[in-house]
């Protein structure tokens, strides 16, 4: 007996065997089918007598095992059921014989057998025969079952005639020696006649009768015959008996106590009483039936308690087995009892929950040499322990022998490896090494578990799967292996595990499926979310040039609807959702979107990583995958993967999509608690054009100083102060919607430079009336830029305004200027930079302007896109005006200002202005020039509005007028300059140095006066003729205009001479004589109004007189005094002439 | 004296597993893995008795044809683990009870490191050269 059943379990000791076998060509699912059925029948309650009869089926039994039946009768085969089919009647008679020679093969131990002839029809199935059953097909054959009872009763009945046969055999006859194969031949001249020899053979007898006992459902009866047994078999030490004796008082111990059965999986067996041990074993002493009323003894309670003593105490059933154990051990030849002793009590010892002492036995049983084992056995025999040790909880041990058994199936001496055994053994080792499949178990925090050995088991897994013939299950392992185990791998197993990786790929790629194995189990995708690892997700926004608006009133709207509160405190959403959380800028359908990833690469070597791509929800995303590759243990290195979402709405980045080493992976952001990230969900807006701006200027590098907004694009340019340049801006549509409006506005930046006049002007009308505009057109737009700033070293010039100098040479020693010019000249060819520390003498202007255009369906839905450029613009000094001043010119209604021009430039440079000489000035040279001018009415210029007046501050209203005045004074000037070695010219503005006073000179005083001399307007350089002696009309007109009454006023005329020399002549009283008063009386003049007074003179002698009428105020203690300033009243020439003679005769 | 000695966190992944012979380490990490069943059988049988006055030593966990591998556990279900030559039969429990004091002494000076996070495999040097020094020594 070589080859143990590991299924054993104490309960199996009360069945009977009964092999089913097939007899010539019987097909193997049809035969199992038949064998099912039969086996169903395994409990069979007996008529007459409350005994049950077990059955234990098998289909395949060594002969040699029978051998051993006489030592365990469980072991012996008492019945055979043979299943055959037989076409025809022809082939019956050789049917027949070959049932009857394997009948032979069982015969010695045989109760009875059976035959099943499937598919005979006839003469030959019509005869009724106890042995034989005829079916006519295997699907007609209802009686199956109750032909395989009626089979069982009649073993039943030769099995309780022979255990009454051996029970009351008790007379003086010799009892016969039962022994096993092996002891046959020690016995051969042994004295029979000695008292030692017959207690054995009495002992042997007991025991068996004990079994028979057993098998026939009298278990107290059993109990009591094995206790005699080993009282028997101890005293003559026949210790292989005496362990069998022990071993069935345990088996019968075990049925009694645990009706339920111990075998697990067999518990189905009696289902009925199977509910939970404890229960099952009261349930089990109550509802005995066969066991209580064996031999129809009566229930009573004394005899209850009599086979309670008999019983062992579960406690004690270990006991016992060990000691039988022990016994059994010291026969070689005994190895498989002693080897399935192990295996029951283990079982027994898993129900009572006694896994220390189950450990035990195991154990022992690993040392249980059978000999040569066959490798197929050598598997049974690991996985049966692996089995055991898991039925006591030792799932470690367990999974351990699995894996040895797992080995052993592939083992090298085996010729046809079994891979697939190996394969599947492997995987169910898994549990016992606490290795789940699933990486989501592994995302959380750092690996812990048994490294080693988990790496182990996963290269097995990986190469079993391989040599299976499955190459996707070897990269899903290895895969597994690389995301689960990475930081455990060293740098040497991470180049082999990827080499291998690759060679895999390359036959079968690996992809994101659930791969189901043909067991159920489910392997699912194994994302390389560690190849590389991504430390942070961010969305980008569009460039600054692309971005969306929302126009404001539509987005007010917008958010009104959300909320009725303008503020309110509680926030709507909470901490955990910032995944989710939507972000601040749009992104718009059509146009492609960015998104950054932080990733490193943890490898030892560079990684390609293939078709990185985002993974979206949400909207349609056209995701264009990049490829990369990382160098080896790469730092943090940003990664932009981009797409283009084709349909509106909001977007949510889900995570990322990679494929390396072969192996493509979609990477969840869900799944990766450690990608920080704020914020995946972002709006995407309906389609909107996209303009591209080009420009005439050069595009400059840096960005504006001034301006901390982003700009699309900026230019630079260099003018001369007054120079204007033409900026011609060029924009070109290269979206896919219809450019439907254009807005251009334009902002200078912050600068302290007072600027004049407009800086950028243009006309949209053209450009606009081009719109809408196709993709792939273009518009342009020109744009003047037209610089003016004041370059006057301010106030400190213009300290002695009215200080009327006839000659300035140079510049006041006190002017910053003059200090500046000379640091100028030799830092000349650095241009800005380098002077921006210094006193600048470069001034810059910036300006921003923003195209803001839309169209196509953003526009429907209220957004628009922004195009900035930014205009750099530096101000190099042309000429300026280092002072100015006024000298009232021989008209009152005119005066010259003089201004000293300074020419800062390097070149040589030409002044002129309206009606003027031109002035050629050097480089750094000041000159004066003196234009005269008709005085200003700044009354004629438009008021301001009175609207304005009303909130506006009162010194901006005072400025702006300022600055009216300005402007007017500068346009009549028309002060232009020109720089003929470059080419360049453009206008000189006065702007900034005027001030009030000189402005008060260039005013029209508001009162008017007009002085008519004999009939004739006359004024400082109009020499008026009369004659001696004609009386002179002098009339004197006084104009207010002034918005307060004036007056009254005495002007007095006073003639004088003028010689020329310095010296005037008022002492006139002989040659002037006044027609009248030589005193003017006006009356109080109202606004608007005018008051004429008339007078007379009388020359007397031919010469050239002046005429000055000095004013006497006669208000001048009544406080509303008008400055001299408006006084301006002209002083007369006259010349009287020589009367004609015929006038004097 | 110990061919391997290994300690093994509360929730049963080893913190700290050291063998002699180097070449054939996984081995014992199998029979440390496969000892913690009996770890765990044996703790499960006293706790319910005693919890309090348990005893930290386990004594022999199992026998195996080479080894023999003894267990104790901490009072905060910290399992240390001790394999030692089945041929060394000079070696008395109470040798293996010192052996495992002085581990324990030793894990818990490095627990007492504010640096150390539990949970982490032990890196000490002390507590390494403590192992090394218990560990067989060349014979």
């Amino acid at each position: 007996m070589s080859i143990p059943d590991y299924m054993q379990c104490a309960e199996d000791h009360q069945t009977v065997l009964v092999v089913v076998q097939p007899v010539g060509i019987v097909p193997e699912d049809e035969f199992f089918r038949i064998y099912k059925r039969i086996a169903s029948v395994a409990q069979v309650s007996i008529r007459d007598s409350q005994r049950n009869l077990y059955i234990r089926y098998r289909h395949h039994y060594l002969p040699e095992n029978n051998e051993w039946g006489d030592f365990q009768t469980h072991r012996k085969v008492v019945g055979l059921i043979s299943v055959t089919t037989c076409g025809s009647a022809k082939e019956w008679p050789q049917t027949s014989d070959r049932f009857h020679s394997q009948k032979d093969v069982f015969g010695a131990t045989l109760y009875d057998s059976r035959l099943l002839v499937f598919g005979l029809q006839g003469e030959i199935a019509e005869q009724q025969r106890t042995d034989v059953a005829f079916y006519s097909s295997y699907d007609v054959c209802p009686d199956v079952e109750k032909r395989v009872e009626d089979f069982v009763e009649s073993i039943f009945i030769v099995l309780e005639s022979k255990r009454l046969d051996r029970a009351t055999d008790k007379s003086g006859d010799k009892i016969p020696l039962l022994c096993v194969p092996f002891e046959k031949k020690d016995f051969v001249g042994l004295d029979t006649d000695s008292r030692h020899y017959k207690k054995r053979c009495q002992g042997r007898m007991r025991k068996h009768v004990g079994d028979l006992c057993l098998q026939a459902g009298m278990l107290q009866d059993a109990l009591v015959h094995y206790h005699m047994a080993v009282e028997l078999l101890r005293s003559v030490n026949d210790f292989l008996w005496l362990g069998a004796a022990l071993e069935g008082l345990c088996s019968a111990s075990v049925i009694f106590h645990y009706p339920g059965g111990t075998a697990g999986k067999a518990a189905g067996r009696k289902p009925s009483l199977a509910q939970g041990q404890g229960q099952a074993a009261d349930a089990g002493k109550r509802h005995r039936p066969g066991a209580l009323t064996a031999n129809g003894i009566s229930a009573d309670t004394s005899s209850e308690i009599g086979r309670a003593k008999n019983c062992l105490r579960p406690e004690d059933i270990i006991e016992k087995y060990k000691e039988a154990i022990s016994y059994y051990g010291k026969y070689k030849n005994a190895g498989v009892i002693e080897l399935e002793a192990c295996v029951k009590a283990v079982r027994v010892l898993a129900i009572q929950k006694r896994a220390m002492e189950a450990s035990e036995f195991l154990q022992n049983a690993v040392y249980i040499n059978l000999g040569q084992l066959s490798e197929e056995e050598k598997i049974q025999r690991y996985s049966i322990l692996s089995e055991l040790y898991d039925l006591i909880g030792f799932h470690r041990k367990s999974a351990f022998f699995k894996r040895v058994a797992a080995m052993q199936c592939v083992a090298p001496t085996i010729p046809e490896p079994g891979w697939r055994a190996c394969y599947k053994l492997l995987l169910e080792t898994l549990p016992g090494y606490s290795l789940c499949l699933d990486p989501k178990d592994f995302s959380k925090g750092t690996h812990r578990g048994w490294a080693a050995v988990q790496v182990r088991l996963l290269h097995e897994l990986v190469y079993a799967s391989r040599r299976m013939g499955n190459p996707g299950l070897s990269v899903r392992h290895l895969s597994f292996l690389l995301q689960t185990m990475l930081d455990l791998l060293s740098d040497q197993e991470k180049k082999e595990v990827t080499q291998s990786l690759e060679n895999y790929t390359s036959k079968c790629p690996g992809g994101m499926e659930v791969i189901t194995l043909p067991d159920g189990l489910k392997l699912p995708p194994v994302p390389l979310s560690k190849l590389p690892i991504v430390r942070s997700v961010k969305l980008l926004d569009l460039p600054v040039s692309l971005r969306p608006h929302k126009q404001k009133g539509l987005l007010e709207n917008n958010m009104s609807t959300k909320s009725p509160f303008i503020y309110s405190p509680i926030i709507m959403h909470t901490r955990g959702e910032e995944r989710n959380k939507k972000i601040e800028f749009r992104w718009v359908q059509g146009d492609v979107c960015e998104v950054q990833l932080m990733v490193y690469n943890p490898m030892p070597f560079e990684l390609r990583v293939e078709h990185m791509g985002l993974l979206t929800s949400g909207v349609e995303f056209e995701s264009l995958p990049a490829g990369l590759s990382l160098p080896a243990e790469s730092g943090l290195y940003p990664v932009t993967l981009v797409g283009v979402p084709r349909t509106a709405g909001n977007i949510n980045v889900n995570g990322y999509h990679t494929s390396v080493f072969g192996v493509t992976s979609d990477c969840l952001l869900e799944g990766l608690p450690s990608v920080r990230t704020s914020g995946c969900m972002v709006e995407v807006i309906p389609s909107l054009p996209r303009l591209q701006l080009s420009t005439s200027l050069p595009r400059s590098a840096h960005p504006l100083q001034h301006s901390k907004e982003e700009l699309s694009s900026s230019v630079s340019v260099q003018l001369f102060n007054g120079e204007t340049q033409q900026l011609t801006i060029t924009l070109e549509n290269i979206g896919s919607e219809d450019l439907e409006t254009l807005e251009v506005t334009s902002k200078t930046c912050n600068t302290k430079e007072k600027l004049f006049g407009e800086f950028l002007s243009w006309d949209l009308e053209e450009a606009v009336s081009q719109l809408p505009l196709k993709p792939g057109q273009s518009v342009t737009l020109t744009v003047n830029i037209k610089v003016r700033l004041d370059f006057s070293g301010g106030e400190n010039l213009l300290q002695d305004l009215n200080d009327d100098g006839i000659s300035v040479t140079g510049l006041p020693s006190s002017s910053p200027l003059r200090q500046v010019l000379k640091p100028r000249a030799e830092t000349k060819p650095l241009g800005s930079e380098s002077s921006k520390t210094d006193y600048n003498h470069v001034k810059t202007l910036e300006a921003v302007m923003t195209f803001k255009y839309s169209g196509g369906a953003g526009k429907v839905e209220g957004y628009y896109r922004d195009l900035t450029l930014g205009v750099h613009v530096d101000v190099e000094p042309s000429v300026f005006f280092t002072r100015v001043s006024t000298l009232p010119a021989t008209r009152t209604r005119q005066c010259h200002l003089l201004l000293d021009v300074f020419n800062s430039t390097e070149h040589e440079l030409t002044v002129s202005a309206n009606n003027n000489q031109d002035l050629v000035l050097h480089a750094s040279e000041c000159q004066r020039m003196a234009i005269q001018v008709a005085k200003f009415d700044f009354d004629t210029l438009p008021q301001p509005d009175q609207e304005a007046v009303r909130y506006t501050n009162p010194k901006l209203l005072e400025e702006e007028r300022l600055h009216t005045q300005a402007s007017m004074i500068n346009s009549t000037l028309g002060i232009t300059w020109n720089i003929p070695s470059v080419r360049r010219q453009g206008e000189a503005s006065v702007e900034g140095v005027l001030n009030q006073l000189v402005l008060e000179h260039l005013q029209l005083a508001p009162l008017q006066w007009d002085v008519v001399v004999n009939g004739k307007p006359c004024d400082c350089d109009i020499i008026a003729d009369c004659k001696v002696g004609d009386a002179v009309p002098l009339e004197v007109k006084l104009t207010n205009r002034s918005k307060n009454a004036v007056g009254p006023f005495a002007l007095t005329v006073v003639p004088f001479q003028d010689y020329q020399n310095g010296v005037k002549n008022y002492d006139l009283q002989d040659a002037v004589t006044f027609i009248g008063s030589n005193t003017f009386n006006i009356d109080t003049v109202n606004p608007t109004e005018d008051s004429v007074c008339m007078g007379a003179l009388l020359f007397l002698y031919t010469g050239d007189f002046y005429l000055n009428i000095k004013f006497q105020d006669d208000n001048a203690g009544q406080g509303n005094e008008v400055p001299p300033s408006w006084f301006g009243l002209p002083s007369i020439h006259i010349k009287a002439l020589e009367a004609p003679i015929e006038a004097g005769a | 004296m110990a061919v391997c000695i290994a300690v093994i966190a509360k929730e049963n992944y080893p913190l700290y597993i050291r063998s002699v012979p180097i070449q054939n380490e996984l081995k014992f990490h199998y029979t440390v893995h496969t000892s913690l069943d009996v770890v765990e059988e044996k703790i499960s049988a006293v706790g319910k008795a005693m919890a309090d006055q348990r005893e930290l030593y386990l004594g022999l966990l199992y026998p195996t044809e080479d080894y023999k591998v003894y267990g104790y556990v901490t009072n905060s279900k910290v399992k240390f683990v001790i394999v030692v030559d089945s041929s060394n039969t000079s070696l008395r429990d109470n040798e293996i009870r010192s052996m495992f004091r002085k581990l324990h002494n030793s894990f818990t000076d490095v627990m007492c490191n504010p640096f150390y996070n539990p949970g982490d495999t032990i890196q000490s040097k002390a507590f390494d050269s403590m192992v090394t020094a218990m560990m067989v020594q060349a014979s």
